[in-house]
C-alpha cells in the first residue's frame, strides 16, 4: 500500500479527452444534425453596398410549393450585437443595408433547390446611397452617416495622454516616426458557420445547436431577437471546427435559423457556404498606423506617440473594444511611462470586423517592434539589447493601471537568442538571408466581462454518483483548443485521481452552468481555477466521509487520490468506498467551484475605456525568425522559427506547444499572404484559393520553448497560451527581411509583388542618391 | 458549397461511344478528374445535363513508347505522368509540370486531358453565381463588360494549365475523336489567344491521347512555376524551357509560357540565341525577351507586372540551370 500516491496529470502531455471522436469521424458538428421534419434554410443577401430598403415583397416566395417560412427584418423583435452599448445590427436588415452580402431575408423550404428558387422570388426594392469602402472615404467631409447615432462614421475615438510624452520625446537621444498599413484578415477557420434550430411548438421552446464559441451570448441574443423569454431557449454547442474569434458573437446564420424554425414550426438547418462565411467576416480590421518613439542611447524608451485608424465595417460589433485594446496594449510588456494614443474606429460599407485571435494587439505590436528594431540599429544596439533595456519587474502596475503579476519575458528572450544562435549567426548568414526578432504579450481573459452581472467569471459543477465517476459540467466552450481536457486535468490533479474517472459535459444550457465562452484566452485561467475550486470542495466532502468511515478526525485523513487512509499502516478505503460513504444519507453529490477576478486586475480609470486591457495575468513571448529572400522574385522563405512562450505553467504541454505553433503559423499567414480584397465592396477573396492561407508546404519548422513564470493566481500558476505568440511573428518577419536585404516593409501582408515594388522603389531611390524611402 | 444540379452520368467503354453519347445528349460535358469542371458546376458557370465519364475508356489510360517517341492516354493522372520513368528521363519538363500541379490529392484525380483543356480563369469569373450576378456578370459568361479591362471587347481570362507549355516544347500532337472520326492536331493549334474561347476543338471532340515525337539527342528540359503558396495555387506564371548545348554554344532553345495569357504559347524570338553561349549577358536578354512576351493581366489578386517579371526570371533560371547541367 505504501507505493500508492496521487495520480499526476498536470504538466504531462495529455491527448484531448474529446479527440477520439474527431479522428474517427464520429464527432457531430452543427451541420451533422438532422431531424425528420428538418427544413433547409437559406439567406437572401443584399447585392448593393449601401441602400435604403424601400420594400421587401415575399408573397411570391411564400406561395411557392415547398416553402414553409420566409422571414425578414420585420420578424426580428430587436437588434443584436455583442457589446451591450452597441447593439445596432439586425439579424435580417431593416430600413437599410450597409454592405454587399448583408442578409435581407431568409427562407425555409423542403429542400435546397426549392429554398434557392424561393430566394429568387423575393423582391426587394432598394434606394441606393453612397458607399464607403475605406476609412478615409467614410471620414471624409460630406460623407453620410451609416448610423444616425454615429456622426462622422466614427464608432469610437479614443484619446489618452499618460505621463509626459512631449517631455519624454525632448529628453530622447533619438526620435523616429513611421507609418504602417495592414490589410484586413479573416480567420478562415476550417468549419463554415452552421446552425440547427429545433422549435417545439407545443411548449414554444427553441433548441439551438450551432458552431459558436459563445453559447451564452447566443442564448441571450436568440431571446432578444425572437422576443421570447430566455427560459424558452436552450443552446447546445456541438463539436466546433475552429473559432479564432470568428464566432465570438451571435451570427445571422443562428438568428435566421431560429426565426425560420419558429415561423415554420419545424426544425431548420442553415449551413453557410465558404463564401457566405467570408461575407459574415468578423475578422481583423484594415488599419493605418502612425507611431513615434523616443529612445535614449542605451535603448530605454522615453515616450510613445501612437495613432491607429481601423476600418471597422458596417456595424459596431467588438469595435469599441478593439480600438481600446490597440491603445492599452502599448503597455504591459515593456516599462513605458509616457504614451499618447489617438484611436479611431470607423464605420464603412464592408462586412463587420470582430475579435480575431490576438484581438486588438497585433498591429500595435507590429508597429512598435518594427520601429524599435530600426532605432536599435540606428543607435548601434542589438535588437535583444533594446528589448532588455525596457523590461518590467513583476509585480507591478503599468502606467495605465494594468496588473502585471508574473513576467517571463527575460527568460523567453534568453532562450530564443541562444537557440537561434543569434550572437554567432546574425549578420553572417550570407547574402539575402537574415534573422529578425520580436516580443509580444496577451491577456489571460478580460477581468471585467462585457456583460457585467455580478456573477462569478466562471462556475463549475462536479457530480459524483454511485458509480464513483465524476461528471464535470461546464459551460466553457470546447472549440478545439483543449479546454475540456484542461478542466479534467485540473480536477484530476486536485483530487489525485485518474483522468478516466472524469467525464466532461460541455456547453448545454439545460445541463451546464453558465459560462461567458471561449474568447480573450480566459478559459484556462478562469475556468481552470473554478475547476480546482470545485475539486477542492469535493475533496473536502470525501475527506469528511472517509474520516467518518475510518473513525478518525478529517485532518488525520491522508488523501492519496484513489485511496484515502488514516496512516501508513492503514489499509485505507478505495475511492469507491469513500464515495459510497459520502452518498450515504445525502444521495448524489453535487459540488461547485467558482472563480472571480481581483479588483486590482480590473484595469484603470485614467481615460474613458481604460478598463479594457485589465487582466489577471499576461503571457509573454519572444521569437526569432530566419528568412531567405529571393532577390529576383522577391519570394520570402521562412527557414525556421524559434519561439519561447511564458504561459506560467503548461498544464498540458502537448496542447501548449500546438497552440504556440498555431499562433506563429497564423501570424505568418497575416504577415505574408493573407488579405481580404474588395471590388466595389464585393469580396474578391471569398474562397480558399483566393484567400491565401499558408499550406503545410509553406510552414517552417517551429521550435517551441515553454517558459513557466508562474502566476500567483493562475491555476497551478498557468496563464494564457493560445494567442500571445501570434503578434510577434509579423515584426520578427519584417525585421528579418530588413536584416536580409536592407529594406523596411511597413505594409502587410508582405507578398512577393509588394516586396518587389519595395525593392524597386529602394533601388530607384538609391540611384537617385536618396537614403530614406518613404 | 453550392448545390449540384441533377445530371445524368454516362460511362462509355470506348472513345467512339463517348463521342456518340456527347452528340445525343443536350448540354453534355466530358468528365475525367472533375477538379476543374465540378468546381465550375457548383459555381453555376457550367450547368451540364449529362456527364460523360471517361475513366472506363481503356486506351485513354495507356502510355507507351511509339516511333521513338511516346503516346499518352488523355485519362492518365497527373501523378502517373509525374512518376513515369520515360518522361522523367527524356521529357523531364513534362514530368516536372505534372508534378507541380496543385497538391498531391489534385494530382491523384486530375488528368492529362483535363489539364490541357482547363477552362481559363479570372478573379471576376471564378466566383459564385450570386457574386457574378451581383457584379453584372462579365464578358466571358452572360455579361457585357470585362472587369479586367473595362471598355475592351476582349476577354483576358488566363490559361493556367501546367502541362501545355511543357508539351509545346516538344511539338506534341493531340489525337482527337469527334463525330467525324479521329484526327491529329499539333497541340499549339488546339489553342487560341482568347479567354472567351481558347480551345479550337470542334463541338463534342474528345482528347484521346497526346503524342510526343522522338527527341533529338542531348535535349534538356525543365519546368518551373511561380505561385504564392507552395501548393494548391494555379501558376501566377509558368515557364518551360528546352535547350541543348554543344561546344559551349546553344544548339537549341525554346521557351513556352502559361498563366500569363489566355493560351499557352512558345515565346517567339528565342532562336536568335542559338549558336551563341548562354552567358550573363544573353541570359539577361532572354529574361527580358520573356518578360516582354508575358502579357499577364489583372486576372488574379497578384499584380500583373509581378507576373510578367517573374516569368522572365523563371525562364532565365531554368535556362541557366539546364545549360550548366
Amino acid at each position: 500500500m505504501n507505493d500508492i500516491s496521487p495520480v499526476q496529470t498536470i504538466g504531462l502531455p495529455q491527448p484531448f479527452v474529446d479527440g477520439p471522436e474527431k479522428v474517427t469521424g464520429k464527432a457531430m458538428y452543427a451541420a451533422d444534425f438532422s431531424a425528420a421534419d428538418a427544413l433547409v434554410g437559406r439567406i437572401l443577401r443584399s447585392p448593393v453596398a449601401h441602400a435604403k430598403i424601400v420594400s421587401v415583397d415575399t408573397a411570391r416566395a411564400e406561395a411557392l410549393a415547398g416553402v414553409l417560412a420566409v422571414v425578414t427584418g420585420e420578424d426580428c423583435a430587436d437588434t443584436h450585437g455583442v457589446l451591450p452599448i452597441a447593439m445596432n445590427e439586425w439579424a435580417l436588415a431593416r430600413y437599410r443595408v450597409r454592405y454587399r452580402g448583408e442578409p435581407v431575408a431568409a427562407v425555409a423550404a423542403v429542400d435546397e433547390a426549392t429554398a434557392q428558387q424561393a430566394l429568387a422570388l423575393i423582391e426587394v426594392e432598394y434606394e441606393e446611397l453612397p458607399a464607403y469602402f475605406t476609412a478615409e472615404e467614410a471620414r471624409a467631409e460630406g460623407a453620410i452617416d451609416l448610423h444616425e447615432e454615429r456622426p462622422g462614421n466614427i464608432e469610437r475615438d479614443v484619446h489618452f495622454d499618460l505621463g509626459d510624452v512631449d517631455g519624454g520625446m525632448a529628453e530622447a537621444d533619438l526620435v523616429r516616426e513611421m507609418t504602417f498599413q495592414c490589410a484586413e484578415v479573416c480567420q478562415a477557420q476550417m468549419e463554415p458557420h452552421a446552425a440547427f434550430a429545433e422549435y417545439d411548438t407545443a411548449r414554444e421552446r427553441l433548441t439551438m445547436r450551432s458552431s459558436t464559441q459563445v453559447p451564452y451570448y447566443v442564448h441571450l441574443m436568440l431571446a432578444r431577437v425572437l422576443g421570447i423569454d430566455k427560459l424558452q431557449v436552450r443552446v447546445v454547442k456541438p463539436y466546433i471546427g475552429g473559432g479564432f474569434g470568428s464566432r465570438t458573437e451571435t451570427l445571422q446564420s443562428e438568428l435566421a435559423a431560429a426565426l425560420l424554425a419558429r415561423k415554420a414550426g419545424r426544425s431548420v438547418k442553415v449551413v453557410l457556404s465558404r463564401e457566405e462565411t467570408f461575407i459574415t467576416h468578423r475578422g481583423r480590421p484594415e488599419s493605418q498606423l502612425r507611431m513615434k518613439v523616443g529612445m535614449r542611447k542605451d535603448g530605454t524608451i522615453t515616450a510613445v506617440d501612437f495613432e491607429a485608424v481601423q476600418r471597422g465595417g458596417a456595424y459596431s460589433d467588438y469595435g469599441i473594444v478593439t480600438i481600446l485594446y490597440a491603445g492599452s496594449m502599448i503597455y504591459g510588456i515593456y516599462d513605458i511611462t509616457s504614451a499618447r494614443f489617438e484611436g479611431y474606429r470607423v464605420l464603412t460599407n464592408t462586412p463587420p470586423c470582430g475579435a480575431f485571435r490576438g484581438h486588438g494587439t497585433v498591429k500595435t505590436r507590429f508597429a512598435f517592434e518594427s520601429l524599435i528594431d530600426d532605432m536599435a540599429i540606428e543607435l548601434g544596439l542589438d535588437p535583444f539589447e533594446v528589448r532588455r533595456a525596457n523590461l518590467l519587474q513583476a509585480p507591478t502596475m503599468t502606467e495605465n493601471d494594468l496588473l502585471v503579476n508574473s513576467y517571463g519575458l527575460d527568460e523567453c528572450l534568453d532562450w530564443v537568442e541562444q537557440a537561434s544562435g543569434w550572437r554567432q549567426r546574425k549578420g553572417k548568414l550570407g547574402p539575402y538571408r537574415g534573422l529578425g526578432m520580436a516580443c509580444s504579450h496577451y491577456i489571460s481573459g478580460a477581468s471585467k466581462p462585457k456583460h457585467w452581472t455580478g456573477e462569478p467569471h466562471a462556475t463549475i459543477h462536479l457530480r459524483v454518483d454511485w458509480d464513483a465517476s465524476i461528471t464535470l459540467l461546464t459551460g466553457a466552450a470546447e472549440i478545439g483548443q483543449g479546454s475540456s481536457t484542461v478542466m479534467a486535468q485540473c480536477v484530476a490533479e486536485t483530487l489525485g485521481v485518474d483522468m478516466g474517472r472524469i467525464r466532461v459535459i460541455s456547453s448545454d444550457s439545460a445541463l451546464t452552468p453558465k459560462d461567458n465562452g471561449s474568447y480573450s484566452s480566459r478559459v484556462t485561467y478562469m475556468v481552470g481555477n473554478a475547476s480546482i475550486d470545485a475539486a477542492q470542495n469535493l475533496k473536502a466532502k470525501l475527506i469528511e466521509a472517509a474520516a467518518r468511515k475510518l473513525e478518525i478526525a478529517p485532518e488525520d485523513v491522508e488523501c492519496l487520490g484513489e485511496v484515502y487512509r488514516g496512516g501508513q499502516q492503514d489499509q485505507g478505503l478505495s475511492f469507491d468506498e469513500v464515495v459510497m460513504e459520502a452518498l450515504g444519507g445525502e444521495g448524489t453529490l453535487t459540488v461547485k467551484g467558482i472563480f472571480d477576478t481581483i479588483p486590482e486586475s480590473w484595469g484603470g480609470r485614467k481615460y474613458r475605456g481604460a478598463a479594457i486591457g485589465g487582466t489577471m495575468a499576461f503571457s509573454y513571448a519572444a521569437q526569432v525568425v530566419e528568412v531567405a529572400v529571393d532577390p529576383d522574385t522577391a519570394e520570402i522563405t521562412v527557414e525556421k522559427v524559434w519561439v519561447a512562450h511564458d504561459c506560467g505553467k503548461a498544464l498540458n504541454p502537448l496542447s501548449v506547444e500546438g497552440q504556440v505553433q498555431g499562433s506563429v503559423w497564423m501570424g505568418m499567414g497575416q504577415a505574408m499572404t493573407e488579405e481580404t480584397r474588395l471590388h466595389d465592396g464585393l469580396l474578391l477573396h471569398a474562397n480558399m484559393l483566393d484567400y491565401r492561407v499558408p499550406t503545410i508546404v509553406d510552414s517552417p519548422p517551429i521550435e517551441v520553448k515553454i517558459v513557466e513564470a508562474a502566476d500567483p493566481h493562475g491555476p497551478f500558476g498557468a496563464k494564457e497560451a493560445g494567442e500571445g505568440s501570434l503578434s510577434g511573428f509579423l515584426p520578427a518577419l519584417t525585421n528579418a527581411v530588413a536584416d536580409a536585404i536592407g529594406v523596411r516593409a511597413t505594409e502587410l501582408p508582405l507578398t512577393p509583388d509588394r516586396l518587389l515594388d519595395l525593392l524597386e522603389k529602394t533601388a530607384l531611390a538609391e540611384r537617385a542618391g536618396g537614403k530614406e524611402v518613404a | 458549397m453550392e448545390q449540384l444540379p441533377q445530371m445524368r452520368m454516362h460511362r462509355p467503354a470506348t472513345a467512339e461511344e463517348a463521342v456518340a453519347l456527347h452528340a445525343e445528349a443536350a448540354a453534355a460535358r466530358y468528365l475525367a478528374g472533375g477538379s476543374d469542371l465540378i468546381v465550375n458546376v457548383r459555381r453555376g458557370i457550367e450547368q451540364p445535363e449529362a456527364l460523360i465519364y471517361l475513366n472506363g475508356i481503356g486506351e485513354m489510360h495507356e502510355i507507351a513508347e511509339s516511333d521513338g517517341g511516346i503516346s499518352m492516354g488523355g485519362a492518365l493522372t497527373l501523378r502517373q505522368l509525374a512518376e513515369n520513368e520515360i518522361l522523367r528521363r527524356d521529357y523531364p519538363a513534362v514530368a516536372e509540370a505534372a508534378g507541380e500541379v496543385a497538391g498531391p490529392s489534385h494530382r491523384e484525380y486530375g488528368t492529362l486531358g483535363g489539364n490541357l483543356c482547363l477552362d481559363t480563369r479570372c478573379i471576376y469569373y471564378n466566383q459564385s453565381e450570386w457574386w457574378r450576378a451581383t457584379n453584372s456578370y462579365c464578358l466571358k459568361h452572360r455579361g457585357e463588360i470585362c472587369h479586367v479591362a473595362p471598355g475592351g471587347k476582349k476577354c483576358f481570362a488566363a490559361f493556367s494549365g501546367d502541362l501545355a507549355p511543357a508539351l509545346l516544347l516538344f511539338d506534341a500532337e493531340v489525337e482527337l475523336a469527334g463525330p467525324d472520326g479521329r484526327r491529329r492536331l499539333p497541340l499549339a493549334e488546339m489553342y487560341r489567344n482568347d479567354g472567351l474561347d481558347h480551345l479550337t476543338l470542334a463541338a463534342g471532340e474528345l482528347l484521346v491521347a497526346v503524342h510526343l515525337p522522338a527527341l533529338p539527342a542531348d535535349v534538356r528540359s525543365g519546368y518551373a512555376k511561380s505561385r504564392v503558396r507552395g501548393s494548391i495555387d494555379f501558376p501566377l506564371a509558368g515557364a518551360a524551357v528546352r535547350l541543348s548545348v554543344k561546344d559551349g554554344a546553344l544548339g537549341d532553345l525554346r521557351v513556352a509560357l502559361t498563366g500569363v495569357g489566355s493560351w499557352p504559347f512558345l515565346v517567339p524570338g528565342t532562336e536568335k540565341f542559338i549558336g551563341g553561349p548562354l552567358d550573363e549577358e544573353t541570359s539577361a536578354q532572354l529574361r527580358e525577351l520573356v518578360r516582354a512576351k508575358a502579357k499577364a493581366m489583372k486576372t488574379t489578386t497578384t499584380a500583373p507586372h509581378y507576373r510578367r517579371r517573374v516569368a522572365g526570371v523563371l525562364a532565365q533560371r531554368l535556362a541557366e540551370g539546364l545549360a550548366t547541367a
